[in-house]
């Protein structure tokens, strides 16, 4: 990000702060002190102005497990508020290569690295890293619903007890709104102590997605969210994720490719341990540069 | 048709089978059950609960609560020792590097010390606190016996409790950002602790129900006990009357071995319908419950 000098910007008399080159809200009064600033107003609107716009990137990412490669040199970003997809045959590393995201492989024996991922520009991995902090900021949706032996309320707050977000009967406020967030309120605010497991399978789902969101992550990755779902429940959850990602950037590994093009903004197709092929969606499904994802996207393989 | 035939013969005796296994299983509790309530309650008085031992007959209060206490020991002892060593096994014990658990050598110790004769452990304790320690016979000594007894038993019950939590559960805490030991507490433990808990009243049960060990740590006294916990001079349990009024010339002696036999097992129902309650209780959010 360019910073202007702030003569500059004084000397030529363009138009007060719309020109070129972006300010750093630095809270010092600027040499134009006469004239309204505009960056704080335009930081206000959109807070996300001055980070980066890729909030996860990887960088020559290799993943083993043991002596066996799963995936090489992947580069990749993912940027702030879309739906990425991850497509590709099983064992192709889609799995492997989300969990390495929020450091779930990182215990895994025989698990390795090379490379980097960052989070909003630093590494997942750097020293002094607080994985539970980067947990937080980087939550996780699995393909089998898993929600926790406790109640229902309980389920959503569980996540925001750990990291005491909220306490109290702030823990009602917060379960409330996000049962609500994700449409299932009405379905359970009369029984927010019965057990979560007498839900149907996309109760429990969007369940674990309200726990997800309560902590208030900033990415979401999810695995396969939708493939033990009935055809009306994914559907649900499917409308449910478009609704989320302006806020959120979603990671999304899915089997269905009609899922994939209906939801994604972008595609990442997995073949064989590499990254084939990742572009738009359009252009991935309907102008594969790669034939290998032609022949997937048009169901010739996998 | 023969191949229906050979199925519907199998399914016959295999049926057959498992029915008269259970009957094995049974019968014989049933029977003792039953000799023992035929036999206690015709002269069953209930001064027997409150009233301590004579030389001549009196009451079983020294017994049943020299049995009670020792519970309360075995359960504070070896509830921690055991528990701590099976969260150990299940949690913390460094897997090797080829993949395999960790935690060989400490589960390996457990196995042996679980196969030692109780008798030999009793023996052990008092070459080394009756004597060695000149602790004399008296409680504690008996407690760390029978601890040493149980505490296999329940490492290894707390351990497959704990290996029986869905990794479904520890990966979701895990991705919400809780640390080890909060997950371990309000998500693994939370779903382990049925298992945990009926492993350590089972324990208690048996430790209730030693006697060989006992012989040899605690001996056998009358008087009520006194609060001390070395160098006592003997300590009553229910064990120890069942095994040696029975055959004493004294009628009343014999009708006390009975009462306490048929106290020790309404003490070992109470334990086990509480495990139930407790059970039931924990698992109001279990899967496997949907109703
Ligand atoms: N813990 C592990 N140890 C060793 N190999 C693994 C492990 N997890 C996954 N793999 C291997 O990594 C490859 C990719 O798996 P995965 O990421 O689950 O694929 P996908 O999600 O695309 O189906 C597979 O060949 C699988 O066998
Ligand atoms: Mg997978």
């Amino acid at each position: 990000m360019a910073t202007e000098p702030p003569v500059a910007g004084a000397a030529s008399g363009a138009a007060p702060g719309l020109s070129g080159g972006k300010h750093v809200a630095t809270g010092t009064p600027s040499p134009a002190a006469g004239i309204p600033r505009v960056d704080p107003v335009l930081d206000a609107l959109d807070p996300d102005r001055g980070r980066p716009a890729n909030v996860v990137e990887t960088h020559g990412l290799t993943l083993r497990f043991l002596d066996k490669t799963i995936l090489s040199s992947i580069d990749m970003g993912f940027e702030r508020g879309t739906i990425t997809a991850l497509i590709g045959p099983t064992g192709s590393g889609k799995s492997t290569f989300l969990r390495t995201l929020n450091r779930m492989n990182d215990k895994v024996t025989g698990f390795r690295y090379e490379g980097s991922v960052t989070l909003e520009g630093r590494s997942i991995w750097a020293p002094g890293t607080d994985l539970l902090e980067l947990r937080r900021r980087v939550g996780m949706l699995f393909q089998r619903p898993n929600p926790f032996p406790m109640s229902i309320r309980d389920n959503v707050v569980a996540g925001v007890r750990a990291h005491r977000i909220a306490k109290g009967r702030q823990l009602d406020v917060v379960a409330e709104q996000r049962l609500r967030e994700v449409g299932l309120w009405d379905a359970v605010q009369d029984r927010l102590n019965d057990s979560p497991f007498r839900l149907s399978g996309g109760q429990q789902q969007l369940l674990c997605l309200a726990r997800a969101l309560a902590v208030g992550p900033d990415v979401l990755l999810l695995d396969e969210p939708t493939s033990s779902l009935d055809p009306i429940s994914t559907e649900y959850v499917e409308a449910l994720l478009a609704q989320l990602a302006p806020a959120l950037t979603l990671i999304v590994v899915t089997h269905n490719l009609a899922q994939a093009r209906r939801v994604s903004h972008r595609t990442m197709f997995f073949y064989d341990g590499r990254l084939v092929e990742h572009g738009p969606t359009d252009q991935v499904f309907e102008h594969p540069r790669d034939p290998q994802t032609e022949r997937y996207v048009t169901g010739r393989i996998g | 048709m023969p191949r229906k035939r050979r199925r519907v013969v199998f399914t016959v005796l295999f049926r057959g089978g498992t029915f008269a296994a259970l009957a094995l299983v049974l019968a014989p509790a049933a029977w003792l059950l039953a000799s023992v309530i035929a036999k206690a309650v015709p002269h069953w008085r209930w001064n027997v609960l409150w009233t301590a031992l004579t030389p001549t007959g009196g009451g079983l209060l020294g017994p049943i609560l020299g049995t009670l206490i020792l519970m309360a020991g075995v359960l504070v002892v070896a509830g921690t020792v055991g528990v701590l060593a099976g969260l150990h096994l299940a949690e913390m014990a460094t897997p090797r590097r080829s993949g395999a658990d960790g935690g060989t050598v400490l589960r390996m110790a457990s196995d042996v010390l679980s196969g030692f004769p109780s008798i030999v452990l009793g023996y052990v304790g008092y070459v080394a606190l009756v004597v060695g320690l000149h602790w004399n016979y008296s409680l504690l000594p008996a407690v760390l016996i029978l601890s040493l007894m149980v505490v296999p038993y329940i490492a290894k019950s707390t351990e497959t409790a704990l290996r029986q939590v869905p990794t479904a559960y520890r990966e979701g805490a895990e991705a919400l950002g809780m640390a080890t030991g909060y997950s371990l507490r309000k998500v693994v433990l939370r779903t382990a602790s049925p298992g945990i808990v009926t492993g350590l009243l089972i324990a208690l049960a048996i430790a209730g129900g030693e006697t060989a060990p006992l012989l040899f740590t605690a001996e056998f006294s009358r008087t009520v006990w006194t609060g001390a916990f070395v160098h006592a001079h003997g300590f009553g349990y229910l064990t120890y009357v069942v095994y040696t009024f029975w055959d004493t010339p004294s009628k009343s002696a014999n009708y006390l071995s009975y009462d306490a036999a048929l106290i020790l097992i309404v003490m070992v129902l109470v334990l086990l319908v509480v495990a139930r309650l407790i059970v039931a209780r924990s698992q109001r959010y279990s899967e496997g419950r949907t109703r």
